[in-house]
């Protein structure tokens, strides 16, 4: 990669009894980074902040963040974190204000500036306490707490959660924002139109272990390209093709996937006089999907 | 084939009563077995400490008729049988932990389950707000049947022998009041849930109810011309029952009304109001107040504060009725060979005023150690609820987060140690007891090494095994109350008797303090607290 490396794992492992809830994760995360960590419920996602953060404690393998061995040494690598969660538990007695400024005292640096300028765009209302924010007000909350420290390293883990879409927005000016500013972000989301809008790189867990990393383009050239096509006679015989697969004929429309070159199957649709011809390549949902269709959930089962 | 659980109206409508009563009836069984443990144990005690007529006839010389003892614990009556002795002795402190843990757990399973949000998953099923109020109650009703059970079958089953000789109906009758103190209180704290803006909120006003109970009950006991003042508190209602000394049970009567009232009142609100709302107006805006917000350990302090000030004062104020009461309750005891047993065990040889404070300061020990326990909850509470998540995540190490919480549990035991012993002084001596300032300050220190060792030992379970820690704690200052109860029964070799930190200290200022055995409680404690630290240290952050 070249750069400088925000976070690395190596072997990193993690169970909870008999349960492996993260098997030997090895990742590289460069600084000024954004990537987003995929994965459905239960699949080791929040497992691997929480190791990066040092709040529970490896079963085997390491983990560092800015060279620093985060389970050994988290203080010191919390200098340079800033961590959302999903699910916020603040003190309830405490207002929005207070909060930001007890969090702020304890990270080390605020921009203060900045900070303004998120609560304005975030519409949070800092003279309320705690106890009376919605839950949406208080993701508000320590989204701000952790944007506002502008840290080298953002661990976001389900950020938006209970954010309404224009809030959902205002989020992804931040995280570009970030970027520009040379901030590293690790996102763990399940809104996969947010990752695929903002991160560089995407990692895909499943049942504890990582299963696909690289840009969106990356992962699409390893998959199938859909192509739809409307001949002006019969359908040419597709299935025998090199790369070719479900395809599936209504009168003269077919479609089909192909994987690698498609110039054996646009020669055979070439040669039998084809009208219109549509190619998309994968949505990031089709490639999440795809990891986790009805088989893969047989066998994770399994 | 696909399997379907379907549950019909009825069973789904009682949710609610069943999971209140699941939650709250083995604390029921916990307290009828402490309630009951006690009552035997008095018992038992007395007619080993007194065991001829001669001797409890002494004893009742010596202190009925005390307005002072009459006004802080009751009315003295019939002090010289065992069943008024053990209702002199026991009735006042069951009650009044009895009405905390019902008022506790009353605003816990009702408003305390709205705070969290649950209630809302309650209400989505098939009840209505006021359905599940009401089936709330009848959940804190049937949790209260393991607390009068076992409360009465341990009354009854010490009463069978020879030795206690109190029979079945009075047995009965004891563990009904003491069920009906708790009963009002959870009616009241399911009232002040209803009323109040959080749970934190109901517990100051419940706590209001019952304080305000106690004052009232406590003029009446203080002048037989104010007698008629008893029925104008509820706690009056229950020493109107006289359980053990000749049953009153038209005293029921305003007991059972004021349950009905409370309780239809309460359910009535509930079905008024909307979910989350309160009757009384609550202040959820402010201007920011920074102070202590600076960092970790000003975060502390701020959030210890409320208890930390509670308790102080209480124990304070605890001091000073001690005091207060030392010149009177040293005459009345001079001469009683169960207090002189006492001290004797304790290791003190003293008489009088002086005696008398020896035995509470042990007494006051126990209630540090309980204070220091609320500590060592804080702290589990704060891991279990996710706040400790937000320091954690920041560049503050583990080690020291918990070393200040510890601090501050330190500091708590120092202070209102300290001043227990200082407030006792002021007590004492505008009554001309004449016991030296100094004697009373290291007699308030004394009590200090119990509650250490105790925090020391929460510190340890809380690094090892987090979820547990809470209930070791508490059940190891129960156990040492326990202990310390019982010790009569025991010779003082017996190794039982080293189980319990109170026992370990002597009671100053009737004797001087045992140094070394402060310094051996104090250091296991801080040896115990290392060690746990080191765990935390080591461990993953647990939720609840």
């Amino acid at each position: 990669m070249g750069r400088p490396t925000a976070i690395r794992t190596q072997a990193l492992s993690k169970s909870f009894g008999d349960t492996r809830a993260l098997v030997s994760l090895s990742l590289d995360v460069a600084e000024g980074e954004v990537i987003g960590y995929l994965g459905p419920n239960g699949a080791g996602k929040t497992t691997t902040i929480r190791l990066l953060l040092g709040l529970i404690r490896a079963t085997s393998g390491r983990a560092e963040i800015f060279g620093v061995d985060c389970q050994a040494h988290p203080v010191e690598a919390h200098r340079r974190v800033a961590y959302v969660p999903g699910e916020v538990n603040l003190w309830p007695s405490l207002t929005g204000t207070e909060a930001l400024h007890l969090l702020g005292r304890i990270h080390g640096y605020v921009d203060v500036a900045y900070r303004d300028l998120l609560i304005e765009r975030f519409e949070l209302d800092p003279s309320k306490k705690v106890r009376a924010y919605s839950k949406g007000n208080r993701q508000k909350l320590i989204l701000i707490a952790g944007l506002m420290t502008r840290a080298d390293l953002l661990l976001l883990d389900e950020p938006t959660s209970g954010l309404d879409p224009l809030k959902e927005r205002a989020f992804r000016e931040c995280v570009a924002e970030a970027r520009e500013h040379g901030q590293t972000v690790f996102l763990s989301s399940h809104i996969l139109s947010e990752v695929e809008a903002l991160c560089d790189r995407i990692a895909i867990l499943r049942a504890g272990r990582l299963v696909e990393v690289g840009t969106l383009a990356e992962m699409r050239h390893l998959s199938a390209l859909h192509v739809e096509a409307q001949m002006d006679g019969s359908v040419p015989p597709l299935s025998g093709l090199p790369g070719v697969s479900a395809v599936e004929v209504d009168g003269s429309r077919v479609s089909c996937r192909v994987t690698g070159s498609v110039e054996p199957l646009l020669a055979a649709l070439a040669g039998a006089g084809v009208r219109h011809l549509v190619s998309r390549e994968p949505s990031l949902e089709e490639l999440f999907l795809a990891h986790y269709g009805s088989g893969q959930a047989a066998s994770d089962a399994a | 084939m696909r399997r379907r659980e379907i549950y019909d109206d009825r069973r789904a409508a009682r949710a609610v009563a069943v999971t209140t009563a699941r939650r709250a009836g083995p604390q029921g069984a916990l307290w009828g077995y402490v309630f009951g443990a006690t009552i035997a144990a008095t018992a038992w005690s007395y007619s080993s400490s007194f065991p001829t007529a001669e001797s409890r006839a002494r004893l009742a010389d010596s202190v009925e008729g005390n307005a002072g003892f009459a006004a802080l614990f009751g009315p003295i009556r019939a002090i010289d049988t065992i069943a008024g002795y053990t209702a002199y002795k026991t009735m006042f402190f069951l009650v009044i932990l009895g009405a905390i843990w019902g008022l506790l757990a009353a605003t816990r399973l009702l408003r305390g389950e709205e705070d969290a949000g649950r209630w809302g998953l309650f209400l989505s099923g098939r009840t209505t707000r006021g359905g599940a109020a009401a089936q709330a109650a009848i959940g804190l009703a049937t949790a209260l049947v393991p607390l009068w059970v076992l409360t009465a079958v341990l009354t009854a089953a010490v009463g069978a022998t020879s030795k206690v000789q109190i029979g079945v109906g009075a047995s009965l009758c004891l563990a009904t009041s003491v069920g009906a103190a708790v009963a009002m209180l959870m009616a009241v704290g399911m009232l002040v849930g209803q009323l109040a803006a959080t749970r934190h909120d109901a517990n100051l006003i419940g706590a209001g109810v019952l304080t305000g109970s106690y004052l009232v009950r406590m003029a009446a006991d203080s002048d037989p011309s104010l007698d008629w003042l008893r029925w104008a508190s509820p706690l009056g209602w229950i020493e109107e029952l006289r359980p053990l000394t000749g049953s009153h049970p038209l005293a029921f009567v305003p007991i059972v009304v004021l349950i009905a009232v409370l309780t239809i009142v309460a359910v009535r609100v509930a079905s008024r109001r909307d979910l989350g709302a309160s009757a009384f107006a609550s202040r959820d805006r402010r201007a920011p107040r920074t102070l202590l917000l600076g960092g970790q350990a000003g975060l502390t302090v701020r959030l210890t504060r409320p208890a930390f000030v509670a308790w102080v004062a209480a124990l304070a104020a605890t001091g000073l009725v001690f005091g207060l009461v030392a010149q009177a309750a040293g005459a009345a005891l001079r001469g009683s060979p169960g207090l002189e047993q006492a001290i004797a065990r304790l290791g003190g040889s003293s008489a009088g005023a002086v005696a008398y404070l020896g035995f509470v300061f042990v007494f006051a020990a126990g209630l540090v150690a309980i204070a220091v326990a609320g500590q060592v909850a804080a702290i589990r509470n704060e891991e279990a609820a996710g706040l400790l998540d937000n320091l954690l995540v920041r560049p503050v190490a583990r080690w020291r987060w918990l070393a200040v919480r510890l601090a501050v549990g330190s500091g708590l035991v120092v202070v209102a140690s300290t001043l227990v012993g200082l407030a006792a002084w002021a007590g004492a001596a505008s009554q001309h007891t004449g016991v030296a300032v100094g004697d009373l300050f290291v007699a308030g220190l004394n009590v200090a090494p119990p509650a250490l060792f105790v925090l020391g030992i929460g510190a340890l379970v809380f690094g090892f095994w987090p979820r547990v820690a809470i209930g070791v704690t508490y059940g190891l200052v129960v156990w040492s109350f326990f202990v310390e109860t019982i010790a009569a029964v025991f010779d003082s070799s017996h190794w039982l008797r080293d189980t319990s930190p109170l026992l370990h200290i002597t009671p100053a200022p009737a004797a001087d303090p045992n140094w070394t055995s402060a310094a051996w409680l104090v250091g296991l404690g801080i040896l115990a607290a290392l060690v746990g630290v080191a765990a935390f240290c080591r461990r993953d952050l647990q939720g609840a």
